[in-house]
């Protein structure tokens, strides 16, 4: 029985996100817009105005059709647009030979249109990145236009590059060794040659001309004044000659990018300059300068290194190209990518690797230009999503801000016959029609051909498939993004990587502060295991950031990991974060304190060792109760008085039975049940490692070591206890007795049942611990639970578990098998410490049920809606609705059972009269009174609450049942975490009453409909806490409130009707319409017990009862 | 012969008479004695036990196993009880030879002054069997651990003969405290240590011969 205590008015026991780690998450929350260092935790997306979307159906992208796509590159998660240019030119080189640098090509569109698409990225948070060519213009351009025609020598043509020979800088390498044989061109009108480190017809401009600089900068301030954000410098280490040199990375150039930064910072603090310097990361350290060249430049080596380690199966290129790569100035920033508009460049791969990489990705020849590979990602990784997932994955934690090339969120393929690097840039594939869904013109007129092989082509690979299947490349894009979008650390943190023996494995921290996240990544295509050094995070609960698991700490202990063909994790190393339910500590913490015994039990005990030993024994005793006692129990859930300091916890009464010593110490005021075992290293090895999560000191007799734990985790103990209460023992105790009591339940077990038990399962709730004793032949049988809390008094649930399992034979509660009580001295009740009941298969309980059910449905409403399917009404939750409808028959049972009479007083129903009625209203706006003041001592006036008088009119405006009423026993703490669901049915356990109040308080007859206000409630805190997941996982979501709403009032709906015709007949109520009154007082008193427990115990939960109690006083308004 | 009469018959009386008139007030002093000893033993009875159990003799006792062999006796007390009981009649038999004095019952005092110093003596028995065979206790556990440890088969019963030997001393010695036996025990546990010690000798001897032949070999290796 996977039981939940009765900790919290609504399932707190199983509640979802720890509070804290929400909190810690919303603190690394992205930078604001108007941040500065925006760069540095962006995510861009690259994207060609003319591949885009084609809006006046000319068979070319324009900049009206990309705006309108906005939204879906908003959507993507991403927080930069990257154009490609889109100025004036001949397109011989795809516009990277512009002919007028302060238009936009006509066939994009104008000016106009591009601010509009300005002013609409801006209102979507997306910043804008343009193209700065400056190194070359076109040909065509007036600038070069005039430059040929003005004689040599005169102003205007110093304005490029000239030469009479060709002799002229001959260390220069040639870059597009395909279709350039020199970096010379004859120029028959200027009769000289020009200087072109690219195609011939891109002439260099001169840069030691400084009105060539001028004019660049009227450029940049040109277009910095329209809105855009940043700026790429196209061949940035080409700017400037010296003969001598191979005219890359001159001190000359530098110095001209420092001018060209220092004028666009006096006037725009927040932009940003992007070098594109495809060089060795040494060579591309300078243009950051002291943070006064430019804020990014490109990664080109880490590009190529992450296909080859996948290649290779074998970390080493990764991690070679990160350690070669210098620290950059804190202001600036890497860029990374996998696939751009050009070719994958191989030149920053050494010979060896470059035939290496081609053998892998390029076998046919075909797909080779100038020294790279013209393919995209999805090709170059042969399709395999585990293998692209993995790519991307690595992209967006390595250091730097990643660049996604448009199409490769969805696997665009190429078409790698079109020429030159065409064959990337193809139209986007928005829908399987005509065209891609990318322009309605005639096939024939589009700039480029879509791609239409079977594989990638545009039925196969589009954004409409994409967006409905909630698998696809599209949506697990956006679901990465929104997971990188929670740390900063991603962006910003330090590297730092781990050497797991298996080379297999890439492994790296990424660290922020006190954040840290790990990434591990298998780059191989089996399974892989992997043993991780992480002792520097000892304590630290690894989180998933994907699914939001926690996983077992981190310990002393290489961690173990096993990785599938391709997969990757990344964790966040949580410090505020729970380690998983199941998960027990089997190593022991260095620091656990050292006992030295002499005599077992009796070492703690002065009157009971020889007389030497008896200042031994009184020391022994004081640590226990001074340093082990309170150092223990301080940290239990099930410590009533959390957060206090513990100095001292007195043995009040004890005693040592069989082995093990039943220790009550007096904490704070109040008595605790701590049963102790001593396990010995030497002899019983395997119950000391059970013992370790749950042990309070390492203990030594002699040559013996050991430890002293909570006995409850200890199998001998839980048998010795089950056979005890079996065999009705009785043991005396220094002040009192312990009684074992067992039930007819009882005889179903045979000693040699006993003897074959296990301890399977651990639960520490906030009351009670429990522990299930299974059986090897026959499964789960006993489930023990211990009050932790020695509470004197009739303990109603071994009442009422005896009243329905003997005398009313209610079969849908789990039957009492036995109890241990504790009669102390001087006081009349006993107490009930331990509780033995018959083990009830289930899967669980309600709460978990529907918050998994509520992510479930969330989750599959969120991947319908982003494809703008209508969600069939009706039937939605039909099964969830079913199940509630028999959750109501089942509570209608129950109240028919105790409504029954039996003859025995404590449970016989008695009348409900006007005067209970009003005592009880009396009750609950005592209730009011108190919960306000406590509300008010507590400072809690950032939340919305009703006043407090119309709070008391609402409790007075109940009206009383005019039929006759029955006053009966019942749950009293009522909620889904309250009801196990097995084979579609119910079992309902906990009759505790509400864990805050007193024992007697549980044992009131009141109206039955108590308990059905409690389960409307409950419904209610699993609506709010669905949500809380589900903005976790995606924060951009706002019409899931909407969904939810509907879901609960179903809920409720369905649940009280099934509840009405359960109950009817019963003679609690005439009929349900007249008991509504009742219900609402119930409601209303459950709701302000809600607001007391959430203040005192989980203050960041109070806006869940808050809001109830708003929802419930203006319901009852209407 | 009225004289005669006269000391003839009433000078006994009359000495007779002194004599009782002397004797009373000492015979009434002697009952008070005993009356102020008895509930003066009680005192001290309950005082000593109390002291006992306060710096837990009764714990050692139980430990060394004299409780429950005197529990097998029959006896319901235990040793602390024991002990209290012995002072109890030490200070009744104090009384009584102060009181047996003061009726100058000399004979009397001197016997029961011989009891008197023999119960110190068993008092010390006591204590030397209380200690000396927790201490016999503490002995096998560590000769056994000691033996075990360094992977000795019979541990066990090595520690048990470790401590029948201590055992054994130690109510040798308590015998010789209170002088019971005396010469014939003493000779007697020499007669039987001999036999043991010649027992063992026979043993090693025979059943070593061998290897003591070879460790002799190595030593003085025989010249060929």
């Amino acid at each position: 029985m996977s039981s939940v205590s009765t900790a919290a008015p609504t399932p707190a026991s199983t509640a979802s996100p720890d509070p804290g780690e929400r909190a810690a998450t919303a603190g690394a929350a992205p930078a604001p817009a108007d941040d500065a260092l925006w760069y540095k935790d962006a995510v861009i997306y690259q994207v060609h105005v003319k591949a885009f979307f084609d809006s006046n159906n000319d068979g070319i992208g324009d900049f009206r059709g990309l705006t309108s796509k906005l939204d879906y590159i908003a959507d993507l998660g991403v927080s930069a647009v990257w154009l490609l240019p889109f100025y004036p030119s001949p397109l011989k080189d795809d516009g990277y030979d512009v002919s007028d640098y302060r238009g936009v090509h006509p066939q994009y569109g104008t000016v106009g249109d591009f601010k509009q698409f300005v002013r609409e990225a801006r209102k979507r948070g997306l910043r804008v990145i343009t193209e700065l060519v400056v190194n070359h213009t076109s040909d065509q351009h007036p600038w070069f236009q005039a430059a040929r025609r003005a004689p040599p020598g005169s102003k205007k043509r110093n304005w490029y590059v000239w030469s009479d020979t060709v002799q002229k800088y001959q260390g220069t390498r040639i870059i597009f060794t395909d279709t350039e044989t020199s970096n010379w061109t004859w120029d028959p009108v200027a009769k000289a040659y020009y200087w072109h480190r690219f195609f011939s017809h891109q002439p260099d401009l001169n840069f030691d001309n400084p009105n060539v600089l001028k004019a660049v900068l009227r450029i940049l301030r040109y277009w910095a004044d329209m809105g855009v954000d940043g700026f790429r410098l196209d061949a940035i280490p080409y700017l400037c000659e010296r003969e001598g040199t191979n005219n890359e990375n001159l001190p000359e150039t530098h110095a001209i990018l420092k001018q060209i930064r220092a004028a666009m910072d006096a006037h725009y603090p927040d932009r940003m300059l992007l070098a594109e310097a495809n060089q060795w990361p040494e060579d591309v350290r300078p243009y950051f300068g002291d943070g006064d060249e430019c804020h990014m430049a490109f990664h080109f080596p880490l590009m190529p290194r992450m296909y080859m380690a996948i290649a290779q199966e074998d970390r080493h290129p990764v991690v070679e190209i990160m350690y070669q790569t210098p620290d950059i100035p804190e202001t600036c920033q890497w860029a990374i990518f996998l696939r751009n508009h050009d070719e994958l460049t191989l030149e920053m791969v050494t010979s060896r690797e470059r035939d290496y990489m081609y053998r892998m990705y390029a076998a046919d020849m075909q797909a080779r230009i100038n020294l790279g590979i013209r393919r995209r990602l999805a090709p170059l990784m042969e399709n395999d999503p585990q293998r692209i997932r993995l790519m991307n994955s690595l992209l967006l934690s390595m250091p730097g801000s990643p660049i996604l090339y448009y199409g490769d969120e969805i696997g665009m393929g190429d078409n790698i016959y079109l020429g030159d690097r065409n064959g990337v840039r193809t139209p986007m594939q928005w829908t399987p029609d005509r065209n891609a869904g990318f322009s309605r013109a005639d096939p024939q007129r589009l700039y480029l051909p879509p791609v239409m092989d079977p594989v990638y082509g545009y039925e196969a690979v589009n954004v409409e498939a994409q967006a409905r299947d909630p698998s696809s490349q599209l949506n697990w894009m956006k679901h990465m993004l929104a997971v990188r979008r929670q740390s900063r650390a991603f962006g910003r943190g330090k590297l730092t990587f781990l050497r797991p023996g298996n080379r297999k494995i890439l492994a790296y921290i990424r660290e922020l502060g006190d954040e840290a996240i790990l990434c591990v990544a298998n780059l191989s295509r089996s399974a892989q295991p992997v043993e991780l050094d992480l002792k520097r995070f000892k304590g630290r609960v690894p989180v998933e950031m994907l699914g939001r698991t926690a996983f077992p700490p981190l310990g002393e202990l290489p961690y173990m990991l096993t990785l599938p063909a391709h997969g990757f994790y990344w964790f966040r190393l949580a410090t505020n974060a729970q380690p998983p339910e199941w998960h027990l500590e089997l190593l022991l913490s260095e620091e656990t304190p050292v006992l030295v015994l002499f005599d077992l039990w009796n070492s703690f005990f002065r009157d009971r060792v020889v007389p030497w030993r008896i200042g031994m024994a009184e020391k022994l005793r004081a640590r226990l109760e001074t340093e082990l006692l309170p150092g223990y129990i301080g940290e239990q859930r099930w410590f009533s008085r959390k957060g206090e300091p513990v100095a001292a916890a007195p043995l009040e009464d004890w005693v040592v039975w069989e082995r093990w010593l039943f220790a009550l110490p007096r904490v704070n005021g109040e008595q605790y049940l701590v049963p102790l075992a001593l396990a010995w290293e030497e002899t019983e090895d395997e119950r000391v490692k059970r013992l370790t999560a749950l042990t309070l000191a390492r203990v030594r007799q002699q040559a013996n070591v050991g430890v002293l734990a909570d006995a409850i985790g200890d199998e001998t103990f839980c048998r010795a206890l089950v056979r005890a209460i079996c065999g009705r023992a009785e043991a005396a105790t220094a002040h009192g007795r312990l009684r074992f009591v067992p039930t007819d339940y009882c005889a179903h077990f045979a000693q040699e049942d006993v003897e074959a038990l296990e301890v399977s399962r651990l639960h520490m709730h906030s009351s009670n611990t429990s522990v299930n004793l299974t059986s090897a032949t026959q499964g789960d049988r006993l489930f023990l639970k211990f009050y932790r809390r020695v509470r004197h008094g009739i303990n109603p649930e071994s009442e009422v578990g005896r009243f329905l399992t003997e005398v009313a034979k209610f079969p849908h509660c789990v039957p009492l098998a036995g109890c241990i009580e504790y009669v102390k001295e001087g006081e009349e009740h006993p107490a009930t410490l331990v509780l033995m009941q018959a083990y009830v298969p289930n899967q669980g309980d309600g709460w978990n049920y529907t918050l998994n059910y509520l992510d479930r449905f969330l989750e599959d409403h969120r991947s319908a809606s982003i494809a703008n399917l209508e969600v069939p009404g009706e039937d939605v939750h039909g099964g969830f609705l079913t199940l509630m409808t028999t959750l109501a028959t089942r509570t209608g049972q129950l109240h028919q059972a105790f409504a029954r009479p039996t003859g025995d007083p404590a449970f016989d129903p008695e009348p409900l009269t006007e005067a209970d009625v009003r005592a009880w209203k009396a009750r609950v706006k005592a209730e009011a009174e108190e919960t306000y003041a406590l509300l008010a001592s507590r400072n809690f006036s950032h939340i919305r609450l009703p006043a407090k008088a119309t709070v008391l009119a609402a409790i007075d405006a109940c009206p009383a049942p005019r039929g006759p009423a029955l006053r009966t026993r019942h749950h009293g703490d009522y909620h889904l975490g309250q009801v196990l669901i097995a084979n579609n049915d119910f079992v309902i356990i906990d009759f505790e009453g509400e864990p805050s109040r007193p024992l007697e308080d549980s044992r009131r007859k009141l109206s039955p409909l108590r308990d059905v206000a409690g389960m409307l409630r409950s419904f209610n805190y699993a609506k709010w806490s669905a949500l809380v997941r589900a903005r976790e996982a995606d924060p951009q979501q706002e019409k899931l409130l909407a969904e939810l709403d509907a879901w609960e009032s179903r809920t409720r709906e369905t649940f009280l009707s099934a509840y009405a015709a359960a109950a009817e007949g019963s003679g609690i109520f005439q009929d349900f319409d007249d008991a509504r009154g009742l219900l609402a007082l119930a409601e209303l008193e459950k709701v302000l017990y809600e607001l007391r427990y959430e203040a005192n115990n989980r203050p960041d939960w109070i806006h869940i009862p808050s809001g109830g109690l708003a929802g419930l006083v203006a319901g009852q308004g209407r | 012969m009225p004289m005669d009469f006269d000391t003839v018959l009433l000078e006994p009386l009359r000495v007779f008479l002194r004599q009782v008139g002397d004797l009373l007030p000492r015979l009434v002093l002697a009952v008070v004695v005993l009356i102020v000893g008895w509930i003066v033993a009680k005192v001290v009875r309950f005082a000593i036990e109390r002291g006992l159990r306060a710096v837990n003799f009764n714990v050692l006792t139980e430990r060394a196993g004299m409780d429950g062999f005197l529990r097998n006796g029959g006896i319901e007390s235990d040793t602390t009880g024991l002990v209290a009981l012995v002072f109890y009649w030490l200070v009744i038999l104090a009384a009584l030879v102060i009181g047996f004095n003061s009726l100058g019952l000399t004979y009397i005092t001197d016997v029961l002054r011989s009891v008197i110093l023999f119960l110190p003596r068993v008092l010390v028995a006591i204590v030397i069997l209380a200690v000396g065979s927790y201490f016999a206790r503490f002995i096998d556990g560590a000769v056994a651990a000691y033996f075990r440890n360094a992977q000795v088969q019979d541990a066990d019963l090595l520690g048990r003969i470790a401590r029948t030997a201590v055992l054994a001393f130690v109510i040798l010695i308590a015998l010789d405290q209170v002088q019971v036996g005396g010469d014939l025990i003493r000779q007697t546990f020499l007669i039987v240590l001999a036999g043991v010690v010649f027992a063992l000798a026979l043993a090693f001897g025979i059943g070593g011969r061998d290897w003591a032949a070879e460790l002799l070999e190595r030593w003085w290796p025989r010249k060929r």
